[in-house]
């Protein structure tokens, strides 16, 4: 029983980190038709800012709090300058976004030096609950998830701002004609896709250490999450990162860790294959 | 020297000083044609050419920039003290760029076009295999390989100046099995040829000491979920963690292993690569009571260590490359001392046959952690090896050194 909860929590912590990274590209992915090759890099920039706030003397939680603000700004003036024009051309889309990110990657490793640097957690240490001992910080990413899943589908399901996105995503010109402004809109679903990702980048990052590549790490396995779960719809992303994630963490258990790496890529591949719409087909949000 | 020379060398030193910390960065090293740091005076002889291969940008730049940082500091003080025999050494750059496949092509321009007389550095295994041909057989010049590694390159015109995984076992793992009195070992491994091959010999020693390996295990060098791997070890009752999983999958393991309680319930977590530098990559909590055995560490009470790293810090003010074991520092320290010794020895010539021929038995009386020693005919170096514990006190980790082996044979070749 015991090992049973801690597999569980094992698991289930692992999979909220995937979760969280892959909302915001599932929002970009799925409301304005842009797969953001840059995500890694906002997931970064999340990461860097806490860094800097707790260089900075002004505590992780402020950098904490700070990350979603700034990396959401700086998606907003992203989208403003550069991807509006991509609207048209998904493919140059891709690649445009990929070399947005190597830019951002590039400066940050040139401002780190290189070097990997760690962050503390903002509640470190662990609590106990029926003799078995739990990561505070790893609890929090748990319940933080299950709060932004929350949040966001509330936002976009149950308020008019979420209907005029799903209006605009559904219908672009009729949504204009009803005198929605769609490029507001996207600048305002880019700006909190990437808020997303600042929180993830800002969460995650007490877990592992700050290192430009801590995006890119992470970002192979979030398409594929994307691809699994099927673009075009909130939940499917998501359920596609639930799927990934816990194969991640779990097949380590049962095969050798440098074969799970490549299984998870093949059994999601497959089921893409078999399920070329992803997991979810019916019942759009 | 003219006048215009000497103001040539000292503003090109000064650009270098000011470039390390743009190179450092990783920014504009890759569009240069290398660089060349030249003595400030001139020999009828000409000047020894020394060539430095190493990474400057890329995954590793850390590491390269501290060998070429200390690599400048050596040559200055061959140069301020003299030279060798009066003849001045001048410093060749080319930037490995933490790739093999750039490496090759820039390490040929070292040997073809700026015709030196050496090549120092490498750092990842990967690297010396990719560059040893062009450097030793192609070029037929004499190679100075400064990192720990894994032991078994036995190439001639190849010597090896860090420590090989005797030096680095024979000493600890006894140490652990019979003062810390741990038995069972799990040996969790970065998948790549180091890890692998220095298991093979560290279990060979922990069974020779009647320890047990629980498990050895290999994982992809970014690995980020451990749970399953801190299962076997809590299931296992491993009581040291004899770990070569390497950054960036290390941090989150070790912060699993901390999570778990390993280290409270008396677990031993022991890391042989691990210098000063990389105790930074981790809250200092999770370093308290990691062992390490290398050839230097900074806590070292040696007079001349000391006298050494006041000059680097002089030389380096505020750099964030320190000179430490772990990054082939001390191994580039003693790389070109024991090749000032060897061209000393052969009376100014150096011609390939007669430097190795010299440098197969050179003897160096100082260095970083003490004196050390060429094998003749086995292209590895005796040196001082060192067992130091990480201690961490508010928020700040430091190396306790606990036990100190003299002289240890690398037991190579």
């Amino acid at each position: 029983m015991d090992f049973a909860i801690k597999f569980a929590f094992d698991i289930l912590a692992f999979t909220s980190v995937m979760v969280l990274i892959v909302l915001g590209l599932g929002v970009i992915a799925s409301m304005m038709g842009i797969f953001n090759f840059a995500h890694g890099e906002l997931v970064l920039l999340g990461a860097y800012t806490v860094y800097l706030c707790d260089e900075y003397g002004l505590g992780a939680w402020s950098g904490v709090i700070a990350a979603p603000i700034v990396v959401g700004l700086v998606g907003l003036v992203l989208e403003r300058t550069i991807i509006k024009r991509f609207y048209a051309v998904p493919i140059i889309a891709m690649l445009g976004t990929y070399a947005i990110g190597l830019v951002i990657r590039e400066i940050v490793r040139g401002l780190l030096g290189g070097h990997y640097k760690s962050i503390p957690e903002p509640i470190s240490g662990s609590f106990s609950a029926g003799g078995l001992d739990f990561s505070i910080w790893r609890s929090f990413v748990i319940v933080t998830t299950m709060v932004v899943i929350a949040g966001s589908w509330l936002l976009l399901s149950r308020t008019s701002v979420g209907l005029r996105v799903r209006g605009a995503l559904e219908n672009p010109m009729l949504a204009r004609a009803c005198g929605i402004s769609t490029a507001r809109l996207y600048a305002l679903t880019f700006a909190f896709g990437a808020a997303l990702a600042g929180l993830a980048g800002a969460l995650i990052v007490p877990l592992y250490q700050l290192s430009a590549d801590i995006g890119i790490r992470f970002l192979v396995q979030a398409f594929l999450s994307v691809m699994l779960g099927g673009v075009g719809t909130f939940e499917g992303p998501v359920l596609g990162a639930v799927a990934v994630g816990a194969m991640a963490a779990g097949l380590p258990w049962v095969v050798i860790p440098v074969l799970a790496d490549p299984l998870v890529f093949v059994i999601a591949l497959a089921v893409v294959r078999l399920r070329p719409q992803g997991f979810i087909t019916v019942g759009r949000l | 020297m003219s006048e215009t020379d000497r103001t040539r060398g000292i503003s090109r030193r000064h650009f270098l000083n000011g470039a390390g910390a743009l190179t450092a960065a990783g920014w504009i090293a890759g569009f240069t044609g290398g660089w060349v740091l030249r003595p400030r005076w001139a020999h009828a002889a000409g000047p020894i050419k020394m060539g430095i291969a190493t990474d400057i940008t890329g995954a590793i730049a850390p590491s390269g920039n501290a060998n070429w940082q200390v690599a400048q500091f050596a040559v200055e003080q061959i140069n301020t003290a003299g030279g060798i025999l009066g003849q001045p050494i001048e410093l060749h750059l080319e930037d490995t760029a933490s790739d093999p496949k750039i490496a090759v092509g820039n390490v040929r321009k070292l040997i073809q076009e700026r015709k030196v007389d050496v090549v120092l550095g490498g750092i990842t295994s990967a690297m010396r295999q990719a560059i040893k041909d062009p450097i030793v057989n192609r070029g037929r010049t004499l190679y100075i390989y400064p990192q720990l590694y894994e032991g078994q390159e036995c190439t001639k015109f190849l010597f090896n100046t860090g420590p090989s995984p005797a030096q680095q076992c024979d000493r600890l793992i006894p140490y652990i099995m019979k003062t810390l009195g741990k038995k069972r070992f799990a040996m969790p491994s970065a998948n790549y040829v180091w890890p692998q091959l220095l298991n093979k010999y560290a279990r060979k020693v922990i069974e020779a000491n009647g320890g047990e390996v629980v498990f050895e295990e290999y994982y992809p060098l970014d690995q980020a979920e451990y749970s399953a791997t801190i299962s076997k070890i809590k299931d296992g009752k491993v009581d040291c963690v004899f770990n070569t999983v390497i950054p960036p999958g290390l941090q989150p393991f070790v912060k699993q292993l901390y999570e778990s309680g390993f280290q409270k319930n008396g677990g031993v977590l022991s890391c042989v690569y691990y210098d000063e530098n990389l105790l930074n990559y981790h809250p200092a909590a999770e370093m308290e009571g990691l062992i390490s055995c290398l050839d230097y560490f900074q806590a070292v009470d040696d007079p001349f260590s000391k006298t050494l790293q006041q000059g680097y810090a002089k030389k380096f003010p505020d750099t964030k490359y320190l000179f430490t074991a772990g990054s082939a520092s001390t191994g580039m320290y003693r790389g070109v001392k024991f090749y000032e010794e060897a061209v000393k020895a052969t009376g100014g010539k150096l011609g390939r046959e007669e430097v190795a021929a010299a440098l197969d038995h050179a003897v160096l009386k100082e260095g970083p952690g003490g004196g050390a020693a060429m094998v003749p005919g086995h292209y590895h170096a005796k040196m001082n090896m060192y067992i130091a514990v990480c201690k961490s006190e508010g928020g700040k980790t430091r190396y306790d050194v606990i036990d100190k082996a003299d002289m240890v044979d690398p037991r190579e070749c």
